[in-house]
């Protein structure tokens, strides 16, 4: 090592060599430390930070530590896995040491030069996903989404895909089949580079303060899950766990589901199915349920009304009704009561006439021969009761006394007691007194 | 005191609530001539919010919505 010109004094009862000047010692320092054998080491990696031309983060583990600095095209060309790269994510690095030696106008650095990095821990991107899963989940985050009412009938809705992806049309073409024309606010991203995931959680957070826009949704058309490890992203999904809007998500597959599918409302597996679980009702149906309601509701008010009122109207026949009913039955009752009086009649006539004909013919019969003779007998008697007639005594020029009050005078003794007769002659009477004896 | 937040699902399902209890012919004159009235008023409800989502599509960009209201909230706010 040279000594400079300018070089001062060392220091005085020093056994050490020197002094020297800094910068060569930086540069020798530099060139020892690349000299030493490349290798790979392994750790948690934090504070991952980066700048234009470098990505910094530290490697630890629990006894110690390295400041690692990777060059960012080579960074940038180990893909998503980057992507999925957080504080505490088990990796191992391939490289050496080595040192910046700074300037008069910079400091120096000394840091371990990453070549290449690999995700280690349980072995991949899977298991580093799983633990992330864990961990979000363990915090509850993967259920506040799935508390939030979800509109039936979002009035409009947020979309966040790639303005050239297929996503698009496919989501245009589910909430066509739902007969819904609504809003749709476009917010365009990309959605597998490197600034996927900021890019999404920016337009995330925009759609969800955008006080019309009722539900979002979050579509991809698929792609592999390193593809999809910006979906992955811890930042994107607590922030959508937090989101007040419900997001669907369809980014991923049936097979590797992202974080955002976990943390989201609902996760579909299509950008369509994504669109019509955005609007749950189908418009023409619903249309036409409506007007299913509006007749049942005409229906029921008609019957309510007019049904009731024929049940009035009934109400108010029914005593008419009855007095008729029973009038009818009264006049049946009373031709009954007069043909059955009839055909009494007529048998009692009729009975009559017999009983009468069998006593004409018996007193016939019981007259018999005698008849003859008994109208002789009769016809005697009546000459003998008429010659004992007193009319008859009298017309011949007898007369009738007696005292004037009925008592038949029948002796002279009687005539004189009595003194004052009356004379009873076939046409009239004539009063009489006795003036003289005949003593 | 606010009135509770309208929706059309609610709406939907007093509605089939309302005309579950018609169809059972269990309400009398006067509650029928309410429910119908009811009946209507969220007929008439869901149909305008049917209305609203079948005015054809409106297709904006997130950035120029954010634009359009930016412009629109006053200055200073």
């Amino acid at each position: 090592m040279d000594e400079s010109p300018q070089t001062p004094a060392g220091i005085e009862g020093s056994a050490l060599k020197g002094p020297f000047a800094v910068g060569a010692y930086a540069e020798m320092l530099r060139e020892e430390l690349r000299g030493r054998a490349r290798l790979q080491l392994f750790g948690e990696i934090w504070t991952l930070r980066r700048s234009k031309a470098r990505v910094y983060f530290e490697l630890r583990d629990a006894r110690g530590a390295v400041p690692c600095a990777m060059w960012t095209d080579k960074f940038e060309a180990l893909g998503e896995v980057g992507s999925a790269l957080s504080d505490g994510a088990q990796i191992v690095v391939a490289g050496g040491p080595d040192y910046y030696p700074g300037s008069k106008t910079s400091s120096p650095s000394f840091s371990f030069d990453v070549s290449d990095l690999r995700i280690a821990g349980e072995g991949d991107l899977l298991a580093q996903l799983a633990a992330l899963r864990r961990q979000l989940q363990g915090e509850g985050l993967f259920e506040p989404q799935k508390l939030l009412a979800r509109p039936q009938l979002p009035r409009t809705i947020g979309v966040i895909t790639s303005e050239t992806g297929k996503a698009r049309d496919d989501i245009l073409a589910g909430l066509e089949r739902r007969g819904w024309a609504g809003k749709l606010v476009w917010g365009f991203a990309p959605v597998q580079d490197r600034q996927a995931a900021s890019a999404i959680t920016q337009a995330l957070t925009d759609l969800a303060g955008t006080p019309q826009v009722e539900t979002i949704i979050v579509a991809r058309g698929g792609g592999s899950l390193a593809d999809l490890f910006a979906f992955c992203d811890e930042t994107l999904c607590r922030t959508v766990a937090m989101l007040r809007v419900p997001v669907i998500a369809s980014v991923g597959h049936h097979t590797d589901q992202t974080l955002i599918d976990d943390v989201a409302a609902e996760s579909c597996s299509t950008p369509t199915h994504a669109a019509e679980a955005a609007v749950p009702l189908d418009i023409n149906g619903e249309r036409a349920a409506l007007r299913a309601s509006t007749g049942a509701l005409s229906r029921n008010a008609g019957v309510a009304v007019v049904g009731r009122a024929r049940a009035l109207a009934a109400l108010a026949r029914v005593p008419g009704t009855h007095i008729a009913r029973q009038r009818r039955e009264l006049h049946q009752d009373a031709r009954e009561l007069r043909a059955a009086g009839q055909r009494r009649l007529l048998l009692e006539r009729e009975r009559s006439a017999t009983a009468a004909e069998v006593l004409r013919r018996k007193a016939v019969a019981g007259a018999g021969p005698d008849k003859l003779a008994r109208l002789r007998t009769l016809e005697g008697l009546s000459i003998a009761l008429s010659a004992h007639d007193p009319k008859g005594v009298l017309e011949r020029g007898y007369a009738i006394v007696d005292d004037g009050d009925g008592n038949v005078i029948t002796t002279a003794a009687q005539a004189r007691a009595a003194e004052d007769l009356r004379l009873q002659f076939a046409d009239d009477a004539v009063d009489a007194k006795i003036t003289g004896s005949d003593d | 005191m606010t009135e509770p937040e309208q929706s059309y699902e609610l709406a939907t399902a007093r509605l089939e609530e309302i005309i579950r209890r018609l169809d059972s012919g269990e309400a009398g004159l006067r509650e029928t001539l309410d429910l119908v009235k009811e009946g209507r008023t969220l007929v008439e409800y869901c149909a305008g919010e049917l209305e609203a989502v079948s005015q054809g599509l409106d297709e904006i960009k997130l950035d120029e919505l954010i634009a359009r209201l930016e412009a629109q909230s006053p200055e200073g706010e």
